[in-house]
Parts: structure tokens; sequence; C-alpha cells
């Protein structure tokens, strides 16, 4: 049952990696703020499961408004560049978070708690493997169809792309809503997984380990993320009983990991 | 308002402001050479902290404090600079910050572990008044940062290594064509920007009296709010923004109180900023 | 008839005028050059006509069409295709797929075009593309580990995949050796008569003999224009590139 349980935690982070894969590794943007839409989704999904909505209800509501919020910020991206966006999205997740502290309707810094699963146990593991399914099938898709392409184009040179008739600030748009409403749903199963939330839970330091387990997966790919998520992921379960050195160890890990493979475990030197 | 609240608001800022800028200076410094956001520096900075408390303790020297702090801090700086940083300069950039973060988790959680999770204190500084409500940390403080910052403001304006820096970080591939040793000017860059950053670790620890792990950890989010409010890449900007951050925050902690947490001023700034003038405060080029 | 049209094209930068007042049209199936001394605002006047920036005054019209407002994708859509001086190659991809991407443009008007990229249609036009451009051998390669002399064409083959009306070409001989610039200069060649093609040139002296026309600025105003000939032989265009290592002579 605990392995059941860790297992769903890492799908979770998957379905998170994944949809990060999705601005970051194929379109190029950069995003450092990713914790904001889970925790958008989990918050819009926890509300709502609590009020005794249906689960779909629930994912549905939580894809929304992470999407929403994942507009505004793309529309931020089309404004600035490089560090500057960099800083943004951080700034970002730390209003995303601050609002979330200081609205009482979420329980302000207490956070929101007692919220019911939703689904019977198996029932819930079904769903998310089915959503991780769909997940791998939808992104493998946009991968590999002309969507993808139009991603990697605007990612190795935007000025080009746009020379060819692509309309990049729109494609930057559609990877940002794509990208969000995934993190949103699993921000839903999250919440669903383990009833409380605070808003810390969803700060900067959760962006730095999404980005860290893309980077050390390897991004573009399909299993790089997986294997970032799982690893990354799995190594505080497995750490867990050395929790006194988890920190060092995970600081360690990505240091050594960008100074000598930087493109990541699964990832190709471009 | 009286001459005691003026002076505790201008003392407290302004100390707080030195910090700020002694630390923020040598991120802009190594942003403005190498394109990259330095986060490990907060570590250094932690560290140097450490190193200057350990010295106090054993020689109860507030010099030697100082000194060992920036020893430890340019060691430390140096070294990532060479086994770190320089390898990655032709990597994408999320690379070296990735790694940086990691860097900086890293470190601080090995203080934790060498030194316990608790505050050690530095008595180095009794907080006594000395006029008005301005106390001795406070114009030690401050006076240090305005010493040191002379220093800088010689280096990099009328020494041939300020302008190797100031070359580099116009025109780094124009500049080693005209003889500009780069490697060196990157070295002596994380050099003094390390050094600086020992000796504000050491500063602190003094001026609260409160030495502990995760002490960058603040600084290391203020520090990129500084940077770019200040404009990156831009020492004097940089300078003047923190100034300015560690006054305003004096006055909020002064006026709203528990309303506003002081550490949301920068926040704040930072996300104005970006809105609605990206290149910084004081930054005449465009973004 | 003519494709191409730039009406009283005014470009400030704060108190510098790069490019003041200036008409030009170009023609279907003509080789127009664009020449003149460093800072004659040759590279701007191609900039404003390729939509790479707004102009402080003036129009553009592609085939009639006014589109001195519409940002460059737009452009490219309507037929006004154009190369970049310092190569933008999608570094990730091959050769082909480089092309198949400037294929696609069809399907990338639509919001999330899942169709797939390589279809046998668009692989035989982009095979064919790159052989026009002569290099059709380096299809499968990765562009990063391929010469600039072969990055120039595959510009021009990305750009006429565009099936474009007007193509403009940003100084293409820019960092190439002599054969290579040869090659570059006889696929324009081989496009006169079939696509109006503006260029940008550096190098006088290699560009000028494929032009059917050429105009050459100097400080913003066109100083002359005419058959290669004319130009060459204009002692206004002798004297601003006297002591210029690129001389028309």
């Amino acid at each position: 049952m605990y392995v059941v349980t860790i297992l769903e935690l890492l799908l979770i982070y998957a379905l998170l990696t994944l949809s990060l894969n999705l601005v970051v590794g194929l379109a190029g943007q950069v995003n450092l703020g990713h914790a904001a839409f889970f925790g958008i989704g989990a918050y819009a999904g926890g509300t709502l499961l609590k009020a005794g909505a249906p689960f779909p209800v629930a994912l549905a509501a939580g894809a929304a408004a992470a999407t929403a919020l994942g507009l505004v910020l793309g529309a931020v991206s089309l404004r600035l560049r490089g560090d500057y966006l960099a800083i943004a999205t951080i700034g970002f997740n730390f209003a995303v978070v601050a609002a979330l502290l200081y609205t009482p309707y979420f329980g302000g810094a207490y956070g929101l708690s007692g919220i019911p699963r939703g689904l019977a146990p198996s029932t819930y593991l079904l769903a998310l493997l089915a959503t991780f399914g769909l997940a791998v099938f939808i992104h493998e898709r946009v991968r590999n169809s002309e969507s993808g392409y139009a991603f990697v184009a605007l990612r190795d040179s935007e000025v080009a792309a746009e020379a060819l008739g692509l309309n990049v600030n729109r494609f930057k748009l559609v990877a940002f809503a794509l990208s969000t409403a995934l993190a949103g749903v699993a921000g839903v199963f999250y919440a669903a997984y383990i009833g409380t939330l605070r808003p810390e839970d969803f700060g900067f330091p959760l962006s730095v380990t999404l980005m860290a387990m893309l980077v050390v997966g390897g991004m573009g790919g399909l299993w790089g993320p997986i294997l970032g998520a799982f690893l990354l992921g799995g190594f505080a379960q497995a750490f867990a009983f050395v929790h006194n050195y988890q920190a060092v160890l995970y600081g360690l890990l990505l240091a050594l990991v960008m100074r000598y493979r930087p493109q990541g475990i699964l990832g190709r030197v471009s | 308002m009286d001459l005691f609240t003026l002076t505790a608001l201008l003392g407290d800022g302004l100390a707080v402001g030195s910090i700020y800028a002694l630390t923020a200076l040598g991120l802009t410094l190594v942003y403005g050479l190498l394109r990259v956001l330095h986060v490990a520096h907060a570590g250094v900075y932690a560290v140097g902290a450490y190193a200057g408390w350990w010295a106090f303790q054993k020689t109860g020297s507030f010099g030697l404090a100082l000194g060992t702090g920036a020893v430890a801090g340019a060691l430390l700086g140096l070294f990532l600079e060479a086994w770190f940083y320089r390898p990655l300069l032709s990597r994408p950039p999320h690379v070296a910050l990735i790694g940086s973060i990691g860097l900086f988790l890293a470190v601080g959680d090995l203080l934790r572990i060498l030194f316990g999770p608790y505050q050690q204190s530095l008595p180095a500084l009794a907080p006594a008044p000395v006029v008005g409500m301005l106390t001795a940390p406070q114009l030690v403080v401050v006076g240090a940062t305005a010493v040191l910052l002379l220093g800088v403001y010689f280096v990099v304006e009328q020494t041939r290594l300020g302008l190797g820096w100031r070359a580099m970080a116009q025109d780094a591939l124009t500049a080693a064509a005209l003889g500009v040793d780069l490697p060196l000017m990157s070295r002596l860059a994380f050099l003094a920007a390390s050094l600086l950053a020992g000796l504000a670790g050491v500063l602190v620890g003094a001026y609260y009296n409160q030495v502990y792990p995760t002490m960058g950890a603040v600084l290391a989010y203020k520090g990129l709010a500084i940077v770019v409010l200040g404009g990156l890449g831009n020492l004097w900007g940089t300078v003047a923004a923190a100034l300015l951050l560690g006054l305003l925050e004096s006055l909020a902690v002064a006026y709203l109180g528990h309303r506003f947490p002081p550490e949301g001023v920068a926040f704040v700034a930072l996300i104005l900023v970006l809105l609605f003038r990206p290149q910084g405060l004081f930054s005449r080029a465009r973004r | 008839m003519t494709v191409l049209e730039g009406r009283g094209l005014t470009q400030r930068f704060g108190g510098l005028v790069a490019v003041h007042q200036v008409d030009i049209q170009v023609r279907q199936g003509e080789v127009l050059g664009l020449f003149g001394p460093n800072g004659a605002g040759k590279t701007t006047l191609f900039n404003l006509l390729a939509g790479a920036i707004p102009p402080s005054e003036g129009q553009v019209y592609l085939e009639g069409r006014e589109v001195t407002h519409l940002p460059a994708y737009r452009r490219a859509q309507l037929g006004l295709a154009r190369t970049f001086q310092i190569v933008q190659p999608f570094r990730s991809l091959t050769a082909l797929e480089n092309v198949l991407v400037a294929l696609a443009r069809d399907s990338f008007r639509r919001l999330l075009p899942l169709g797939r990229l390589a279809t046998p249609e668009r692989q035989a036009k982009a095979l064919a593309l790159l052989e026009q451009v002569g290099i059709a051998d380096f299809a499968h390669r990765n562009v990063s580990q391929v010469p600039l002399g072969v990055l120039k064409r595959l510009e021009v083959a990305r750009a006429l995949a565009l099936e474009p009306k007007v193509l403009l070409l940003d100084e293409p001989l820019a960092g190439l050796t002599f054969k290579e610039a040869e090659e570059v200069l006889g696929v324009v060649t081989a496009l006169r008569g079939r696509i109006a093609v503006v260029l940008v040139e550096h190098h006088v002296h290699l560009a000028l003999p494929v032009c059917d026309r050429a105009l050459v600025l100097d400080r913003g105003t066109v100083i002359a224009q005419g058959g290669p000939d004319a130009v060459r032989s204009d002692p206004r265009v002798i004297q601003v590139y006297l002591g210029e290592e690129d001389a028309p002579a």
C-alpha cells in the first residue's frame, strides 16, 4: 500500500515534468514558477471537492483556473526576454503564493484542509494512471506533430520562425496554455491525494525542484521528464530515512549533474 | 517625525541597505561579465558569516573575524568560478542557474550539518546608541560599506582592471580581441564579489548577533530583486537600488507593521519594475 | 508589374535619420540590388520592407496591398520571404526538416496543428528545393554540423519554400569563401525572371553583375539607380565608394 502511495505521488510529479517540458523543453521558454499553476489547480479543485463536486468537475475547474493564469504569464513572456523572464516567473510564483496566503477564503496561512479524495482509492489510482497515459499521449502527439516542430522552431530561432509565417506569439501562448492546463490537472489529483493544502507548498522551492527534475532527466523528449520525476521524486522518499542529509545530497546532485552532464541523463547534446 | 524616529529609520534602513549593497554588488558584477545569475553567492555570504563567527569565537577579535570571513568567502567564490561557472559558459543559461541553486542548497545544508541548525551569536558589536537612535553597529556597518564602496569605485573607474571589466561587460568578444584576458577578469570579479559577500556576512552576523545556516535564503531572493531594480549588470544602479530597498523596508516596518511583511517590499518593487521598466530604475539602456 | 513598393519611407532612430523619404519599386521577376557604403541605410531600408521594424513615415505595399503595419509573419504569409545576414537555421533540426517547417506554413495558421510534418508531398518538395540550391547532399545532416555556405543556401531554400512573390536576401555573401559566394550567386541568377529578388550586399563588385537594376544609397537617400553599367559608371556612386575596398569598379 505504501508503494502505491509513493507511485501515485511520482505519477503526479511526472505529470508536472511533462507539462513543464512542453513550455521549457520544447518551446524553449523559461518558467521558474511552474509550482504556482500546480497550486492554483490544487486549490481550485480542492475547493470544489470539499463542496462535494464530482471529481471530473473538480478536474475541469483546476485545469481552467490554471490555464487562465497560465495565459497571463504567457502574455508576460511575450514582453520579456531571457533572464528578465526568469525573474518574472519567480516573481509570479511568489505573487500566487502570497495571494493564497492572504485570501481567507482559501484558508490563508492555515491552508485548505479536509479535502476528500472524491473517489474510492482504487478508482483514484486508475483515474491517475489513465490521466497519466492521456498526458503521455497528448505530449507525444504534440511533440511529433507540426505543432511540436513549430515549438522547436521558435525555440531555436524566433526571428526565423516569424519570417516563415509562424505566429510566434500565438504559439507561445498555446504552449503555456497546454502546459498549465496539465499542471492544473496534476494539482487537483494532488489535492485529493494529500487532503490538506498550504500555500508555501507551492512556492519557488517546488518550482526549482520541478525544473531540476526536468533538467536532470533530460529536456525535450518523453522519457527524460518522466525519469527526472521518478528519480528526484523517488529520491526524496528513498532518502527519507537519511532525512538529515536530504537537502545537501539533493543540492549536490543538481550541481554535479549540471556540471558534468548538463543535457541531463536522457538528454541529447545539441 | 522627530529626530529619534528619523534616525532610527535612517540608521536601520541604511545599515540593512548597506548589507544588501555589498552582496548585490557582487551579484551584478558577476552577471555583467558572465551573464549568469550567481544564486550560490548567498551561500558564499553565509560561509563568510560562519567563518567570521568561528574566528571571533577563537580570538575575540572583530577585525580578525572580518578578515577570516572575507578570505573564506573569496576562496569559495574562486573555487566556484573555476570549477563550476567557467566550464559552463558555453552551455545554455538554465544549466548554470539550476546548478547554482543546487550549490546554494547544498552549502546551506552543509552549514547546518556542520554547525547545527540553531543560531550562533556573534556579539562583536554592542548595540549602544551613538547619535539619536543611531547605534554603533549601524555606524560600523554603514561606515565599513562606505569605505568598501569607495574602494570598489576606485577599482572600477580608475584602474585597468576596472576598465577590463567594463569592456568585458559591454562586449566580451571585442574586449578579448583587444587583449583583455577574459578568464582573469572573471576570476578577479568573483574574487571581489566573494570578498564583499564574506565581509557582508560577518557584518550581518555581528549586526543582528545571529549566524544561522539559512541566513542566505532571504538574501538570495532579495538579491535577484535588487539587481533587477538596479538594472542587471549596472553596478551603481544596484547599489542605489539596494540602499533604496533598505530604506523602504525600514519605512514599511514602521508604518505598515504587521499588516505587510517587509519582505514583500522587495517583491512588490520587483513586480512593478518588471511590468513597467524591466531594464531597471537606473538603467539608461533599453531592455 | 510592381510586386513590392515602398513610398516615402523614412526611419528615424532618436535624432538620426537612417532612411529619408525613399521610394522604391520592385518589379516582378527582376533582381534588384541595394548598395551603398557603411551606414548608408540599406540595411534599415531592407528591414522596413521586410517588416522587421515599423517606419517612422511612409508605406510599404505588397502586390498593391498595404502591409506597412503588418508584422513579419503576416508578410511572410502574404508572399514576402527574407533571409538573414547572420544565418538563423533551426539548429536542432536537419536541413530537410528546416525546409519542411517552411512548407507547413498553411498548417501553422491553425491554433494547434497536429498533422504530420514530413508528409510525402512535403518531403518531395523539400528535397527539390534543397536540390535547387545545390545542398541536397546535406538533407539529413543536422545543421549544426554544416558549413556556412550550405547554411546560407539553406536560408534561401527555406525562403523559397514559402512560394514567395518577392524574396529579400540580407547580405547573402557575407562571410563566404569565393567558391561559396559563386554558388549562392548561381542560385540568385537562376531565380531571375521567375520571382522578384531584392538583395542587400556589401560586396558590390560580386553582386552587381547578377542584378537587373541597382539602387545606391548614401546617408539615407537614393543617389543613383538604373542598370548595372549605368550605376557602375555613375560619378556620384564612384565618389561615395572612393576609398572603400568594395567599390563597384
